[in-house]
């Protein structure tokens, strides 16, 4: 019970921030707001009893992305500038499509309570015994290492585009 | 000698790139080397041909069929044609008057055209590309080569006739010549194609002449016909005959050395010299030979009668020398081809001359073309009026003078080949040829002068350079009837006999067909006596004498009677007067109906509905285009809307379609 | 908790529209990129979701490439962001059309 409410809390609150990532004018409470709403959707991973991936999201999400992020906003020394905005129509369309597909998604949902039966090789008790660490690793290193590599690859690749991208042209 | 005869048309060709390539600055810096370029090209090759002819006389008369193979021209598989020479008897007539008389215009050119500054060096190309292409077509050993000749001198000649084309009417007459020329063309390669494709039945894919010549047997006589009668089509638009005769009166605009080499001398032989090449062709097919002598009958009648009445002293010439080929033609459908080559020399003599003086009196006379503003010029240019009395002497067939020999031949084979209406119709109009070539000198060279007083303080004798030509030639129009003197009159008729190797019926080479039409000839035909032949003869000169005489009291006694005769005669001598209205005939008949067609496939069928078609498409794509491109506003959030519609399309998908 | 699952996919299909509406409406690019964050943050509790009621790993396994993808998009994405604002003093989407040709 009590932990059905605190997970109503942390769903609540995880949508707060990210609408108030969406909303606030200011770059850089926006990137806060952003943070908090990395952590609180670890929290969420947390209650799905998958701890290995709420760790990633705080370590890669709140830790390394946003760090960019607002490493970034320093850097480019942003001011909030206020505009006409020129896209008023193609952007009004956009929120009637997102207005539209919100629902739509919803009931898609409602409709696909049957998946709940299927029964994978991880089952409740080995992930249990385990952990999912070792269950993952195994998975990972026999049926997907050819897209775990791929995966490697185009990290390495975004690091030299990156480099390559941000570097000063002597022109 | 035989080996250098390559060299014959090649000298010429070298002067076309010489001067064609770099003619402007030639003679920028020395004109007179262009015309020493020009003429040398032409004076070689007139001295080639001249050794060539010495060393085929050399050989026995059968052995006189020299070829020579310069290299394979066209191969495509069975098919073969050579760049190849022929030279015998014919093939070296003709070249011999092409390259002498067209050397010794080349010479007179250099005094007539002196004058014109900036376009020297292409007048003298144009005239030594001509004389390439007529040395090929008339040396050439197969119908290919001989027909890109044929092509050449049409495309020179169209090149010359507007040779001031800044004159509209200049370019138009080019025009009119190269057109009436392609319908003959057109008919001709028809003709040739037939005549490949049937003997390539036989297994004999050649266009050379002399092995088309011995397979012809094996063609079917209708084949025959149609081959023989397309090529005639193709030979009446050359050489100026009915029904495409139009185009040559209206060449008159051209240089006047221009109108006396091609249009006078050279190129309009050439149908004459290609009926003759193919005799053996001709000669199986009785139904074209009656055609081309009716042809050439009508056509020598109807072009004197318009001769009667023109002013222009060009358009008498250009009339004269249709109905000169009239008589040529008249020669070959009646069997009598060496007769038409012999006419065709003399009449290469006298006719070149007559336009070269007739040049030289409007060189005198500021251009003057008009024989009313002439007269009088006996005094003033004694040169030119002499050689000119002795070019229309011969012209007339006077006798003893070149054309008495020639025209008289051709009468008397006509006569004695029983189309005696046709010879009666061939001395008529010799009558005719004396009475209105004489109106020309007597109204040219005799009483006052009619000319403007400004005019007439200028008139002076024509330089030396086109006084030695007038000379030369006129010395040729004399004594050039004597190669073909007939038994008649004790002579031998040696160009008859020169002649005969290439003749269907010549000795060795008879073949079936022309064996069987000389029998037929020997058995049927009427045979006079010699006494007729002197009767006829007399006939011809008495009536040449008296268009002489006519001429005279009209044109010198009673000069107010032509006035008087055209006013009684309204009627016919508008009708002459107007060419008997053939111009707007084939223009109401052809040229109308058919630029109207034209201008219906263009306005009509073209720009509507094809370009039409084009266009419209292109206009769809420009519309659907310019509303797409609102599409790719090039904003990174226009872009994702569009994904999200992708998502909501695909949403739509699963909901409606997969789910259910 | 596994009986909460429609929670869990509620929030994450919310999570990305709420990303979506920040996306497509937003000016600031930096602002526009972590809203697409956002939307990937809801795609993984989706999978994460079913990973868990289908007792099946390779939910888990994608998540971890995304999370991967995040990365290098960061990582080019602010380099790009980087020369824009360099070459322009600007990183206001409306002001760049260049995505056409």
């Amino acid at each position: 019970m009590l932990e059905s409410m605190l997970l109503y809390l942390a769903a609540a609150l995880t949508l707060v921030t990210s609408v108030m990532v969406a909303v606030t004018r200011n770059t850089v409470h926006s990137a806060l707001w952003m943070v908090a709403s990395c952590f609180l959707l670890a929290v969420v991973f947390l209650f799905l009893r998958l701890q290995f991936m709420a760790a990633l999201q705080v370590i890669i999400y709140a830790g390394a992305v946003m760090m960019f992020i607002i490493f970034a906003i320093m850097m480019l020394n942003l001011r909030v500038n206020p505009g006409r905005i020129q896209l008023r129509s193609t952007k009004t369309a956009g929120l009637v499509l997102v207005l539209f597909l919100f629902p739509a998604l919803l009931l898609l949902l409602g409709m696909g309570r049957g998946i709940a039966a299927l029964q994978g090789q991880v089952s409740l008790r080995a992930l249990e015994q385990f952990g999912e660490v070792p269950l993952l690793a195994n998975v990972m290193f026999s049926d997907y290492l050819l897209p775990f590599e791929l995966v490697s690859i185009l990290l390495t690749v975004g690091v030299i585009g990156a480099v390559a991208l941000a570097k000063k042209r002597k022109d | 000698m035989f080996d250098l005869v390559w060299l014959i048309p090649t000298l010429p060709a070298l002067g076309v790139l010489l001067n064609g390539l770099l003619g402007r600055k030639i003679e920028a810096a020395n004109k007179s080397l262009v015309h020493w370029i020009a003429c040398s090209a032409v004076g070689l090759s007139f001295f080639l041909t001249c050794l060539t002819f010495l060393e085929l006389l050399q050989l026995p008369a059968e052995l006189r069929l020299v070829e020579f193979t310069w290299f394979n021209w066209i191969s495509a598989g069975e098919f073969q044609s050579y760049w190849a020479y022929q030279i015998d008897p014919l093939s070296m007539v003709m070249c011999l008057f092409v390259t002498g008389v067209g050397f010794l215009i080349h010479i007179y050119s250099i005094g007539y055209m002196g004058h014109a500054e900036g376009r020297y060096y292409r007048y003298f190309t144009y005239l030594n590309l001509f004389m390439f292409s007529m040395i090929n077509l008339v040396l050439a050993n197969n119908f290919l080569l001989m027909f890109l000749g044929w092509e050449g001198v049409g495309f020179c000649s169209y090149l010359l006739i507007g040779f001031w084309f800044g004159n509209i009417d200049n370019a138009r007459a080019g025009k009119k010549a190269f057109i009436t020329n392609r319908i003959g063309d057109f008919a001709f390669l028809v003709g040739l194609f037939l005549l490949i494709t049937h003997l390539g039945k036989h297994g004999v894919w050649s266009v050379n002449f002399t092995e088309v010549f011995s397979h012809a047997s094996a063609l079917p006589p209708g084949i025959v016909t149609a081959v023989c009668l397309l090529f005639f089509i193709g030979c009446t638009a050359k050489s100026a005959q009915i029904p495409l005769y139009i185009w040559l009166p209206d060449a008159m605009a051209g240089p006047t050395p221009v109108s006396a080499l091609i249009h006078a001398a050279t190129m309009v032989t050439s149908g004459i010299y290609f009926v003759t090449r193919s005799n053996i062709l001709y000669q199986m097919s009785p139904l074209a030979l009656q055609v081309i002598a009716v042809v050439g009958a009508l056509t020598a009648l109807l072009a004197a009668s318009i001769a009667l009445t023109q002013n222009d002293i060009k358009r008498v010439l250009a009339y004269s020398t249709v109905s000169q080929l009239g008589y040529m033609f008249l020669g070959l459908g009646v069997g009598a081809f060496s007769a038409g080559i012999f006419h065709v020399v003399t009449h290469s003599f006298f006719k070149a001359l007559l336009f070269l003086c007739a040049g030289s009196v409007m060189h005198g006379l500021a251009n003057e073309q008009d024989m009313r503003f002439m007269g009088g010029m006996r005094k003033k240019m004694p040169v030119t009026y002499l050689t000119m009395l002795i070019g229309t002497l011969a012209i007339v067939g006077f006798p003893g003078l070149a054309g008495f020999f020639s025209k008289d031949e051709i009468l008397w084979k006509t006569f004695a080949s029983g189309h005696v209406l046709l010879w009666m119709i061939g001395v008529f109009t010799a009558g005719l040829t004396a009475f209105y070539m004489f109106r020309l000198i007597f109204m040219t060279f005799f009483n006052e002068c009619r000319a403007s007083r400004e005019v007439q303080a200028k008139i002076h004798e024509s330089p030396r350079t086109m006084t030695v030509p007038l000379i030369v030639l006129a010395a040729l129009s004399a004594i050039g009837g004597y190669i073909g003197v007939p038994h008649a009159l004790g002579g031998s008729n040696r160009i008859e006999h020169f002649l005969e190797p290439v003749m269907g019926t010549g000795p060795g080479k008879l073949i079936a067909g022309g064996e069987h039409l000389a029998q037929e000839a020997a058995h049927g035909a009427y045979h006079p006596s010699l006494a007729v032949e002197y009767l006829l003869m007399l006939l011809s000169v008495a009536i040449v004498l008296i268009g002489i005489g006519l001429a005279y009291t009209l044109y010198v006694k009673e000069r107010e009677r032509p006035v008087q005769l055209a006013e009684r005669f309204s009627g016919l001598y508008r009708l002459m007067f107007n060419k008997w209205y053939v111009d707007e005939l084939y223009g109401l008949i052809a040229v109308r109906p058919l630029h109207r067609a034209s201008l219906f496939l263009w306005k009509g069928i073209d720009v509507l509905i094809i370009d039409g078609v084009v266009n419209g498409l292109a206009r769809i794509f420009g519309w659907s285009g310019t509303w797409l491109r609102t599409v790719q506003t090039g904003y990174v959030q226009a872009y994702a809307v569009s994904l999200l519609l992708g998502v909501a399309g695909l949403m739509l998908y699963t909901l409606f379609v997969l789910v259910p | 908790m596994i009986e909460h699952q429609s929670l869990f996919l509620a929030l994450a299909v919310t999570l990305f529209f709420i990303g979506a509406a920040g996306a497509v409406v937003r000016r600031n690019a930096i602002i526009v990129f972590m809203c697409i964050e956002i939307m990937l943050g809801g795609v993984n509790l989706a999978f994460l979701t079913f990973t868990r009621t289908t007792q099946n790993l390779d939910g888990a396994f994608m998540v971890m490439c995304i999370m991967a993808v995040a990365a290098v998009e960061a990582a080019v994405g602010l380099a790009i962001f980087f020369l824009l604002y360099r070459k322009t003093g600007s990183i206001d989407l409306e002001k760049f059309n260049l995505l056409k040709w």
